[in-house]
């Protein structure tokens, strides 16, 4: 029972920020826990940090405890509070999971000392995640979700049952239809008139495949198939075989590299496809492990990603600088938006505080000033939202792997 | 035509691994009626221990030459021990106790093997896809449009010759009597002076081997594993077991190349992701037909 003291702490503040929890959201003249007596406010943070889904899902999460982090240092609330992150992994056996997800939410939604969340990475994550901060009213902002579903129109309804006429999910990427249009128009440019398309059968991936095939039609490109694989497949032979057959152009591919990209972009060379271009989404974005996937042949890849470029913008440069002095790596392609998801929430939290006069701020303030923003500076642009949570400031960028695991951005574009 | 041929390839090989997975499937269900769970990570244990071999003779990439024959036979036999191996200690540990157990008890520790066996090798490896080095080069046969690559030739030699090796073993010597003798009433093989769990553990080595060796053919033929691999390739093989009819070594083989041509042709005349149900079909059809399997059931009743 050695805990039993530090518990009772816990318990103290837990209890004293529930109460004021209540007692704002019924009337406002409530007493509450003393001012200044401090306590501790959490961000949770729930992303795939293993497996497979690692290599692009631990920057993301460093993006997030880097505004964390800097918060902390910069006087957050005054000294008043305390910030902290909650980092919780949402793959199981390496792959991002949906059910993990809704439990990590629920977690969340269970510690009143977590008054919003980063994450979740992938849409289908999202999907079982929006039903439930809808419901208990915790805001969250993922910085990669690229799901038409989640934000509009009927399926994005479907998941807000609750309480239909809140948004608790914002996202500081853009949509599917836009990156797959832009990568329709991309696949123009590049010459290639007749693509095979395969997805993995998941909401995202599914999802970017169908606008990808919408918009390549439109603009007068020949679709000559449209497959999809099952999870943990591991022989695409066959499949590709008959993709050959057809002699594309290039081969779409609609998923992310764990599920299936790295995979079948390998065995692309065993059945002598070696000289066809590969065009993904963000979902193969993470170049190390589709190299590591893919081998030789992650060479003439295309990819894009929903977000501007860190490493070439000049807003993000001195975030890129701290990112590599606190990780000594590389940024990838999610991390300076997740590092804005978390800096939106942070001043959110700081405006609820300030306006509480230096009280424990509610999740409802908290989400009331979350879907206030805008216009604010962050590394990928000023940033706000619109009505259902989607980016004012939409970004794309599109790159090309070359042999040997490097890239090269072919283009960074600002969708209005 | 040629595309139909080409798939033809495509489906014998995929259906090799199947075919050398569900013979170890097939003869431990054979001998303890037990429905050997573990035996799909056993598989996927068979390429991280080649990978493991690889590794300890510096192998990286193509190997050419009377050095190839080396390095590949060294590999395989090296997985096949060390796959054998494990299947022993895995029914001396979970298996053997439970022998009069009700026949849920094994059936759950299998179930139990599994998952231990996958954690395992995802501590090991990590639960990511890990590349297996391209040892086999690639002078591919073309026998006019259709393509055949040596990895090919590989799997579907394999498994056709380590069946009829198996089958020499368990006709026509007197182990393999006593394995038969074993599967058919074992009180009475132990009365006729036949040790039961020696003979038992000769199966499991000999299954989990063969597991071992289809390890080692899926990595040089995939040139990737990942730790879950098995769960699949495992559930498949079993499919082909029962499909050829569990217990009969012949069946096992024709289930698993059966498998592999119905999903590669699935694939070619309708859709990747309708293999399985396809597959599922023909299961659920030949068992409402043949109840017992294409084949017929199990070593005992051919004796």
């Amino acid at each position: 029972m050695r805990l039993t003291p530090l518990l009772r702490v816990c318990l103290a503040v837990a209890l004293g920020a529930l109460l004021s929890a209540c007692s704002s959201s019924t009337t406002s003249t409530a007493t509450s826990t003393a001012p200044g007596s401090g306590g501790t406010i959490e961000i949770g943070v729930d992303l795939p940090i293993s497996g497979a889904d690692a290599a692009i899902g631990v920057p993301t999460q460093n993006g997030a405890v880097l505004a964390i982090e800097e918060a902390n240092k910069n006087g957050f609330t005054g000294g008043v509070f305390k910030l902290e992150s909650s980092l919780l992994d949402d793959a199981v056996q390496g792959v991002h999971d949906p059910a993990a997800g809704a439990q990590n939410v629920k977690t969340f939604i269970a510690d009143s000392a977590v008054l919003a969340m980063v994450g979740p990475f992938n849409s289908n994550v999202a999907k079982s995640e929006i039903p439930l901060t809808d419901d208990a009213g915790l805001a969250q902002i993922s910085p990669s979700n690229t799901n038409d579903g989640l934000t509009v129109g009927p399926d994005a309804k479907n998941l807000r049952t609750a309480h239909p006429d809140t948004n608790t999910y914002f996202r500081v990427c853009t949509k599917d239809s836009r990156q797959g249009g832009a990568l329709a128009q991309f696949a123009q440019k590049l010459g290639f008139k007749k693509v095979f398309i395969i997805d993995d059968n998941e909401t995202y991936g599914k999802g970017l495949a169908d606008t990808f095939e919408a918009a390549y039609k439109g603009l007068g490109g020949t679709v000559l198939g449209h497959e999809h694989i099952t999870a943990n497949q591991q022989d695409f032979k066959a499949l590709l075989t008959k993709v050959q057959s057809t002699a594309p152009d290039a081969v779409f591919f609609g998923g992310n590299t764990s599920t299936g990209g790295g995979l079948l972009r390998r065995q692309m060379g065993d059945v002598g496809m070696s000289a066809t271009p590969f065009v993904g989404g963000d979902g193969i974005s993470d170049t190390a492990e589709f190299v590591k996937e893919a081998g030789a042949m992650a060479n003439n890849v295309y990819y894009s990603f929903a977000a501007p470029d860190a490493d070439k913008l000049p807003s993000a440069k001195a975030f890129v600088q701290a990112y590599k002095a606190r990780f000594n790596s590389d940024v990838g392609p999610y991390s300076a938006p997740a590092f804005a998801a978390a800096q939106i929430i942070i001043a959110a939290i700081e405006k609820a505080v300030k306006d509480d006069g230096g009280k424990m701020p509610t999740r409802a303030d908290v989400l009331k000033n979350i879907a206030a923003t805008n216009d604010f500076p962050t590394p990928i642009g000023k940033i706000g939202f619109d009505a259902n949570g989607d980016t004012t400031a939409p970004m794309l960028t599109l790159k090309k792997m070359l042999a040997g695991g490097k890239t090269e951005t072919v283009a960074q574009i600002t969708l209005k | 035509m040629d595309l139909f041929l080409q798939q033809l390839v495509n489906g014998l090989s995929l259906g090799g691994i199947y075919a050398l997975i569900a013979l170890g499937y097939t003869m431990i269900y054979g001998i303890i009626e037990l429905i050997n769970f573990a035996h799909g990570d056993v598989y996927t244990l068979g390429t991280f221990f080649s990978l493991a071999i690889l590794t300890l003779l510096g192998v990286t990439g193509i190997v050419t030459g009377p050095l190839l024959v080396v390095v590949v036979i060294v590999t395989m036999l090296g997985a096949m021990i060390l796959c054998g191996l494990t299947g022993v200690v895995i029914e001396r540990l979970a298996y053997r106790r439970l022998r009069n157990a009700p026949r849920l008890a094994p059936l759950i520790t299998a179930i139990g093997m599994s998952f231990i066996l996958e954690n395992l090798m995802q501590y090991w490896h990590g639960p990511s896809p890990i590349p297996f080095p391209q040892v086999i080069p690639n002078p591919d046969v073309h026998l006019g449009a259709v393509t055949i690559a040596t990895k090919q030739i590989l799997v579907v030699v394999l498994a056709i010759g380590l069946m009829i090796v198996l089958r020499a073993f368990v006709y026509r010597t007197k182990l393999g009597q006593a394995m038969r003798a074993t599967a058919q009433d074992r009180d009475a093989a132990q009365l006729m002076g036949i040790d039961i769990n020696t003979t038992i553990a000769l199966t499991f080595l000999i299954g989990s081997a063969l597991a071992g060796a289809a390890g080692f053919v899926s990595g040089v033929y995939y040139g990737s594993t990942w730790f879950f691999n098995g769960f699949g390739a495992g559930l498949k093989a079993f499919t082909a077991a029962v499909l050829g009819g569990i217990g009969n070594l012949t069946g096992a083989m024709l289930g698993g190349f059966l498998i592999g041509l119905i999903e590669a042709m699935t694939t070619q005349l309708i859709s990747d992701q309708w293999s399985n149900v396809v597959v599922f079909s023909v299961l659920v059809l030949v068992l409402i037909f043949r109840p017992s399997g294409l084949l017929g059931e199990s070593l005992p009743a051919k004796v």
